[in-house]
């Protein structure tokens, strides 16, 4: 409304739909009638809510624990730290660093990754604008892989049944960490990362100002 | 792509305005929810956590076997209520501590009078246990306790508690002798059915008695009256009897491993269940066990002048064959003044067993013997018993040593009246004894007397003893030798002379002598063989000799053989001549002096010159001997030379 330069050239992501657009108002597309942005306040919002819970959730997922198994008669719960110090003792380094990397690690620096793209979209937005879309694109690729530790333990439960002998029993932290995992996805999916290369004010910044290698 | 070209490509052509949709206008979106959910999902989780968990008690135990932290669980009726978070070492390294951290629900079983105990798997003569764990591994059986008072520190049983709290049953006691193969564990059986089991025994050093807990399941409880007579059930009870070979066995498990077995006697009425706590005799057997009940044994006292070999304490005492005590005690007396060791055997009677004999007997007055009742009744059941013994005594019952098994040489203890006493010899030898100890006071002593004195004091023992014995209620018995034992004093006599044999000493000759033959025999051997190969050399000589000799001497043509024939011949004719002789000189006698006379014109004068010539040859009566000393004239015609 305040706008001077009210048009803005806006493309519709669903039917491909392009053309201007005069107002800051939520516009969806006159074709299909999908949202042309998402609202960047509520947007970011989403964003930081999403986190939250799922840093919320990172607690009970690392305390409590993931997986009963029944080896003989005896019921033994299995935390995520617990199981990753047994592998290392063990001696399965590697599959120890594995999992503390693929359960423990990526989650996290997921939720730090996207809070801190959350956080720059509004207090530093001019500041490494490509390497930010980089950390999103990583973050979006690596993002589902976590719900790997979910699948195991599911399988497991599925196919391990021969009941007092072996059987695996699926504990609260196993939702707990399949909630952390999908709800970082969805924070994921809630950011948009045009947001980088937006002013706080809304206006995409010249691609120059970017310093984009290439330029042409 | 988009360049921020301000004008459009299509400018030109209409293009449709985006619809503008009313922007939301709340400065919190809804989507806030989902973190404040999350919140209160993960503090309910984190809550709940905190609530499952109660308090952290430790439980000291002897060994850590089978207990591994945050993994062993601790299980109340097979529930999990805790788990062992830390195993270690108590200060002073002589046990171990468990570390539990008990559930929240669990949170009031840390009671004062908790037990905790390791569950392992356990073969034990009830059976096996814990079976279970032998895969799992153990875990920590709790029994949770009934006091107000909270605890922390516990210390931990080594084996299962035998009875848990509120487990329904009662639970005995009894009092038992022996405590034969009986275990914690056994089964206790009621017709042969197990209903309880041996919870545990103590042996009280001070009473010296042993009692057997036992624990009676509900509601088999309800079957222990106080009419239950309990036996053990160990083992196996063979009998030999007038109805055959009986075997009496409780189950198989029982005789090997032990049991008690219970029921209750068949002439009692059914009665109230007996409280818990209840104390029971504890029987060796059956039979004794529900036998009718003896009441209190009556003690009596007999001394016997013999050997009682043969005679053991249990004996069996019999009054006209039915048993109606056994044997106590057996002593040796010294009875100085017959110089005598006499045997002093205490048994216990039983006068309940006398039936309706007993009350007969206190129902009729005896003669004068009744002065000897004991007027004071302490006791009234022993009282009894000893007036019934006392007065069957009166009457003339003896006791005698029996033979009751000859093969094995056992003896028992009759009672029996006997002809002819029917004085109590006690009686008398009582009042001798005080005559005697009166009768000595002299001051000056000899050695003689003061032997005597000494002997005095010792039969004044033995009779002290005997009055002990009858103030303590013992009834002295008269006795009477025993049949057996007049001829056992043969017997043995018998038997030494027998021993006296030095059947060993000639066995050893016998084995040496044949020894030495057998020796000798083997030195001989060969020379005994070479000298028959000799004896045989020799008769082949010896055959050869003879044969020789028979174609030598014996033969008809031997050289042997006809010279003797020559020779025969010859002295048969120089027999002839003799002859001639002898007839010559029976009709001449005087030739022997003169000689032949000469002038004869014989043929054969010629030989009577010579015996002429020299008479002094004439007294030779041999003819050749006169022939020979005639020998210078032999140119006379002598006819015995021809």
């Amino acid at each position: 409304m305040m706008h001077t330069a009210a048009a803005r050239l806006m493309g519709c992501e669903c039917c491909g739909w392009a053309g201007e657009v005069a107002t800051d108002e939520s516009a969806r597309c006159p074709r299909c009638d999908q949202p042309l942005e998402h609202p960047r306040k509520i947007g970011l919002q989403r964003t930081w809510a999403l986190l939250a819970a799922s840093a919320v959730f990172l607690v009970p997922a690392n305390l409590m624990s993931m997986m009963s198994t029944v080896k003989t008669l005896r019921a033994t719960p299995h935390t995520l730290i617990g199981g990753i110090v047994e592998l290392w003792t063990d001696g399965a380094w590697v599959l120890a660093i594995l999992v503390f990397v693929a359960s423990i690690v990526v989650p996290l620096l997921k939720i730090v990754a996207l809070s801190l793209l959350a956080w720059s979209v509004d207090h530093a937005p001019q500041w490494r604008q490509l390497e930010r879309s980089r950390l999103y694109r990583l973050v979006e690729a690596v993002g589902h892989w976590s719900m790997l530790d979910v699948y195991v333990v599911v399988l497991l439960v599925g196919m391990v049944r021969f009941g007092n002998v072996a059987s695996a029993i699926p504990g609260p932290g196993l939702l707990a960490f399949a909630a952390v995992v999908v709800l970082t996805m969805l924070a994921t999916h809630q950011f948009d990362p045009r947001w980088i290369w937006q002013d706080p004010d809304g206006k995409l910044r010249p691609l120059a100002r970017a310093g984009l290698p290439r330029s042409a | 792509m988009s360049e921020q070209a301000p004008d459009t490509r299509e400018s030109g052509r209409a293009l449709p305005a985006p619809r503008i949709t009313k922007a939301n206008r709340f400065r919190f979106s809804l989507v806030w929810l989902v973190p404040i959910v999350a919140i209160m999902i993960g503090a309910s989780l984190l809550i709940r956590n905190y609530l499952e968990t109660g308090p952290r008690i430790e439980i000291e135990f002897n060994t850590a076997e089978g207990l591994e932290a945050g993994k062993t669980e601790v299980r109340f009726k097979e529930v999990a209520v805790g788990r062992v978070e830390k195993v270690v070492l108590r200060e002073d390294h002589k046990r171990v501590v468990a570390m539990v951290r008990l559930d929240r629900s669990a949170a009031t079983m840390a009671r004062e009078d908790t037990q905790f105990w390791v569950v392992r798997p356990r073969i034990g003569t009830a059976g096996i246990s814990g079976l279970g764990t032998l895969l799992s591994g153990a875990y920590i059986g709790v029994d949770e306790g009934v006091s107000e008072v909270e605890r922390i520190r516990f210390a931990g049983l080594e084996s299962p508690p035998f009875i848990l709290r509120g487990e329904p049953g009662s639970s005995f006691a009894l009092v038992a002798s022996d405590l034969g193969s009986l275990d914690v564990g056994s089964p206790i059986y009621y017709r042969r059915s197990k209903v309880g089991r041996v919870v545990g025994y103590s042996l009280d050093p001070k009473q010296d008695e042993l009692t057997v807990k036992i624990f009676v399941d509900a509601p088999y409880n309800q079957l222990v009256t106080p009419q239950t007579r309990f036996w053990n059930a160990s083992g196996v009870d063979l009998t030999l009897n007038a109805n055959g070979l009986t075997l009496d066995t409780q189950t198989l498990s029982s005789v090997l491993a032990g049991g008690v077995a219970f029921d209750r006697l068949p002439s009692a009425a059914p009665q109230a269940a007996a409280a818990d706590g209840s104390r029971f005799m504890l029987f060796n057997d059956r039979k004794s066990a529900l036998a009718p009940p003896d009441g209190e044994p009556v003690q009596a006292r007999m001394v016997f002048d013999q050997s009682i070999r043969g005679l053991a304490v249990d004996a069996p005492v019999d009054f006209l064959g039915v048993e109606i005590g056994k044997v106590h005690t057996i002593t040796l007396q010294r009875d100085v003044r017959r110089r005598r060791f006499p045997v002093e055997v205490i048994v216990d009677l039983y006068p309940l067993r006398l039936g309706s004999l007993r009350d007969a007997l206190l129902g009729a007055p005896v003669g004068g013997d009744a002065t000897q009742v004991p007027t004071e009744a302490t006791d009234p059941v022993r009282t009894k018993g000893t007036l019934a013994i006392q007065r069957l005594v009166a009457q003339g019952l003896k006791a005698q040593m029996r033979a009751g098994n000859l093969l094995t040489g056992q003896l028992y203890i009759a009672l029996d009246f006997f002809n002819g006493d029917t004085e109590p010899k006690s009686k008398v030898s009582k009042a001798a004894v005080k005559e005697s100890g009166n009768a000595s006071n002299g001051k000056s002593l000899s050695r003689r007397e003061r032997r005597e004195r000494r002997e005095e004091r010792a039969s004044r023992v033995a009779d002290k003893l005997a009055e002990q014995a009858a103030a303590n209620g013992i009834i002295t018995l008269p006795t009477v030798a025993g049949t057996l034992s007049e001829i056992q004093p043969q017997l043995a006599q018998i038997v030494e002379k027998l021993s006296r044999i030095p059947f060993d000493t000639i066995g050893r000759d016998v084995q040496s002598a044949v020894g030495k033959a057998d020796q000798a025999i083997t030195r001989l051997t060969p020379q005994a063989l070479k000298a028959v190969a000799e004896l045989q050399a020799t008769l082949a000589k010896a055959q050869a000799s003879i044969d020789h000799l028979d174609r030598n001497v014996l033969a008809e043509n031997s050289s042997v053989q006809i010279q003797a024939g020559q020779t025969l011949a010859e002295v048969q004719r120089a027999a002839q001549a003799l002859r001639v002789l002898a007839d010559y000189l029976q009709r001449n006698p005087q030739s022997l002096i003169r000689g032949k006379p000469a002038d004869e014109p014989l043929s054969t004068g010629r030989g009577i010159r010579p015996a002429i010539r020299e008479p002094a040859a004439a007294p030779n009566p041999a003819g050749r001997s006169g022939q020979s000393t005639t020998g210078p004239a032999a140119a006379a015609p002598s006819g015995p030379q021809r």
